[in-house]
């Protein structure tokens, strides 16, 4: 097998843990002839709002940005399934032309009516941006028509990187906080933000706290409800999950609201338990730490022994991580030692500096930290350290199947919950069943062929 | 077939200008086709006899795909063939876009075809090239020949040798030349001599000196070419005159666009002699 090689203008966004040298190279645009695993601004805007289930999602541009990113993620929602819906202005040539507006105003108009959705969020993207429609003045046009906020989400896809899109969405859905009424709010209450329920992960998680005597407000975005979003700043904390994608958000709420933040993560055993114990801690209230302590323990031990069934099958196997924001990188590295398994791949789509000194420091000597990777990159990885297993998304997925490796979706496509402690179980059982089925032997990567 | 464009400063007198010297060489005998790339579609007005035409991309919005050339092009003055863009009202949707869009559906219907019999076709192009829409005329090969219609004022001579920039970068890479500076006249002081000068150190020529005559503007407000409205008038001969030397010219060039302190050195020179 020739080896691969790496694009100069990559290496500096490369590195390995255990290994002196400078930071790694991130947060920039993407290098040119890198094909890049990212998606462009307008897709994340797209991702961040699209679980909010009660509103109405219209994508201003032409049809493919809205069939690309139709349902993307599976967002899991317990009453109104509008989110579900990709509706599109469908920009034709003459739309260009004349420009869009008034076919936008239209599609409004008739989705709100036929719809009758608590807001409606309006994307831009690339070619709205090029024409100079003015969305905000139609927003402004429908939202006082039809009496229901309509936000201008400014995604045009060719603005800067993903992170621009998170950022767009943030501040279109900051227009609607602080438009509810707070009373009755508990002064034990929290706003979760950054998880998405792709799976039943934000009703997993809501539990615990409930369970805690701790009122959840809003999920941003997960089953999310554009009322809860209105009064969220009726809430006392702010834990933030998806730090890439909502810690602006987090922010805004903090300088503006005085809301105070934490960045959790629901991954895995120890994360998840350290999420509920700071929570606990933040309110200083020793009530709320017993009770944290009893879900704790009660939840590990019902977990405890199949999870350690799995462990014994899978000590010391491999595994190459690629996800969009750090936070859960740092989640599954310590998950997968959790099973007995090491890193030997770890990187990001939107990851900083901070992130990856971080990564460096607790992931064990020799493992890869790349940032902003791309599929021959990823290939490289994984054959020179013989990897079995890849946890990444849809676009990981055939990297690591045409390799002959095992896959775990920890993105918009999987079905499993694999948030909180069932998660967790979950997860084991997935990769369990990956690494372990007797599938790989028969691939040439295993079975002594050329791959 | 011989393809020209107009191009020059907005407010020049480029629709004007393009109509009078199409009513002289329809006058000759000639078959030309006049397609208006301007979203304000009033490049065909005086050969029409008024803003008769519908726009190439009205009807196409209107009617959807299924358009004959005989729903976008009318016959005016001598049978001169007319067709206008169109585009969207001002500070919205995308003209440049309109502008290739229009001309591709000609293309499609078969205008420019050989069994249109055409001689001529003309592009009377909107003032400003403000991007690539409004360079395609020039682009493709569409057209193959450029007029420049400027005049003694400086903001004239500063776009006509910016529009010049666009001829270069587009002559490298195809078959577009500059055939030369129509000089239409504003009366500033030694105008003729200046444009003179500034063609050949663009490495062409002035064409023709159009002098200012309220002819032009009379006829305008009868809604015809000064050749139409008054045939004998000396206008009209300056016109017939513009017509031939355009249809005699064989000098096509690669033009060589001032420097602004080039250009700013003949102001100078040529603005203050004789004060």
């Amino acid at each position: 097998m020739p080896s691969i090689d790496i694009l100069p203008a990559r290496a500096a966004s490369i590195t390995q843990a255990g290994q002196p040298g400078a930071a790694v190279r991130c947060g920039q645009t993407s290098v040119a002839g890198s094909v890049s695993q990212r998606a462009c601004v307008f897709c994340g805007a797209r991702v961040v709002l699209y679980p909010i289930a009660d509103a109405l999602h219209l994508v201003h541009g032409p049809i493919g940005c809205a069939a690309y990113t139709w349902d993307i993620r599976g967002a899991q929602s317990s009453g109104p399934q509008l989110h579900r819906n990709s509706f599109s202005t469908d920009l034709q040539e003459l739309d260009v032309i004349y420009g869009g507006e008034g076919k936008l105003e239209r599609a409004l108009t008739v989705l709100i009516a036929r719809h009758q959705p608590k807001a409606a969020f309006v994307y831009s993207t690339c070619i709205v941006g090029v024409i100079g429609d003015d969305v905000g003045a139609v927003c402004k046009r429908v939202a006082a028509a039809t009496g229901i906020p309509v936000l201008s989400v400014a995604s045009e896809g060719f603005k800067g990187t993903k992170k621009d899109g998170y950022r767009a969405a943030c501040e279109a859905v900051y227009t609607l906080i602080g438009t509810g009424d707070t009373t009755g709010i508990s002064p034990l209450s929290i706003n979760l933000l950054g998880d998405f329920n792709i799976a039943g992960e934000t009703w997993i998680v809501r539990d615990y706290f409930q369970r805690m005597g701790v009122e959840v407000v809003a999920t941003i975005t997960g089953d999310g409800r554009v009322d809860d979003i209105r009064r969220c700043h009726g809430a006392k904390l702010n834990l933030v999950q998806c730090a890439g994608s909502m810690t602006h958000l987090a922010r805004k709420l903090r300088d503006e609201h005085g809301i105070p933040f934490l960045k959790v993560s629901f991954f895995g055993l120890e994360d998840m338990s350290a999420a509920l114990y700071d929570t606990a801690r933040h309110f200083g209230d020793p009530a709320l730490m017993e009770r944290a302590k009893a879900i704790v323990r009660d939840e590990v031990e019902r977990v405890y022994p199949e999870l350690r069934r799995y462990k014994e099958q899978l000590l010391g196997k491999k595994a190459a991580i690629y996800v969009g924001g750090a936070f859960k990188a740092f989640s599954l590295v310590r998950a997968l030692r959790t099973l007995g398994m090491t890193t030997a791949i770890v990187g990001t789509q939107t990851g900083d500096k901070d992130d990856y000194a971080q990564l460096r420091e607790m992931c064990d000597a020799g493992t890869v930290i790349v940032d902003d990777s791309n599929p021959l990159e990823l290939a490289k990885f994984c054959l020179e350290k013989d990897v079995d297993l890849f946890i990444g998304g849809v676009k990981e997925r055939p990297i690591a199947y045409k390799l002959g490796i095992g896959f775990c979706d920890h993105n918009h496509e999987r079905k499993e919950a694999l948030a909180g402690y069932v998660g967790m179980l979950n997860f084991a059982r997935e990769v369990y069943a990956s690494c372990c089925s007797p599938v790989w032997q028969y691939m040439p990567r295993r079975a002594g062929g050329a791959a | 077939m011989r393809k020209v464009a107009i191009y020059g400063k907005g407010g020049i007198g480029k629709s004007t200008t393009t109509q009078n010297t199409v009513a002289g060489l329809v006058e000759m005998g000639k078959k030309v086709m006049v397609v208006g790339c301007d979203p304000k579609a009033d490049s065909t007005r005086l050969l029409l006899g008024g803003l008769a035409q519908r726009s190439v991309l009205d009807t196409l919005r209107e009617e959807g795909e299924d358009v004959e050339l005989a729903d976008i092009r009318s016959a005016g003055y001598c049978n001169s063939l007319c067709v206008e863009s169109g585009g969207p009202e001002p500070g919205v949707g995308c003209a440049g876009r309109g502008i290739i869009t229009s001309i591709n559906m000609l293309e499609q219907l078969g205008a420019y075809d050989d069994d249109q019999g055409l001689d001529y076709v003309f592009y009377d192009v909107l003032g400003d090239v403000v991007c690539g829409g409004f360079a395609m005329p020039i682009r493709e090969g569409k057209a193959e020949e450029i007029y420049i219609v400027c005049s003694g004022e400086m903001m004239a001579m500063y776009a006509a040798n910016n529009i010049c920039k666009g001829i270069q970068k587009y002559a490298e890479s195809g078959v577009v030349r500059l055939g030369g500076l129509i000089c239409n006249s504003r009366n500033v002081d030694n105008e003729r001599e200046m444009i003179d000068v500034f063609a050949k150190r663009l490495g062409t020529q002035m064409i023709h000196f159009v002098p200012r005559n309220n002819d032009v503007q009379r006829a305008e407000i009868q809604r015809k070419t000064v050749i139409e409205w008054n045939p004998k008038c000396t206008q009209a001969d300056e016109y017939r005159t513009l017509a031939r030397a355009i249809d005699g010219n064989r000098m096509l060039i690669k033009p060589k666009p001032l420097s602004i302190q080039e250009l700013e050195n003949l102001l100078m020179e040529y603005g203050l002699l004789g004060n």
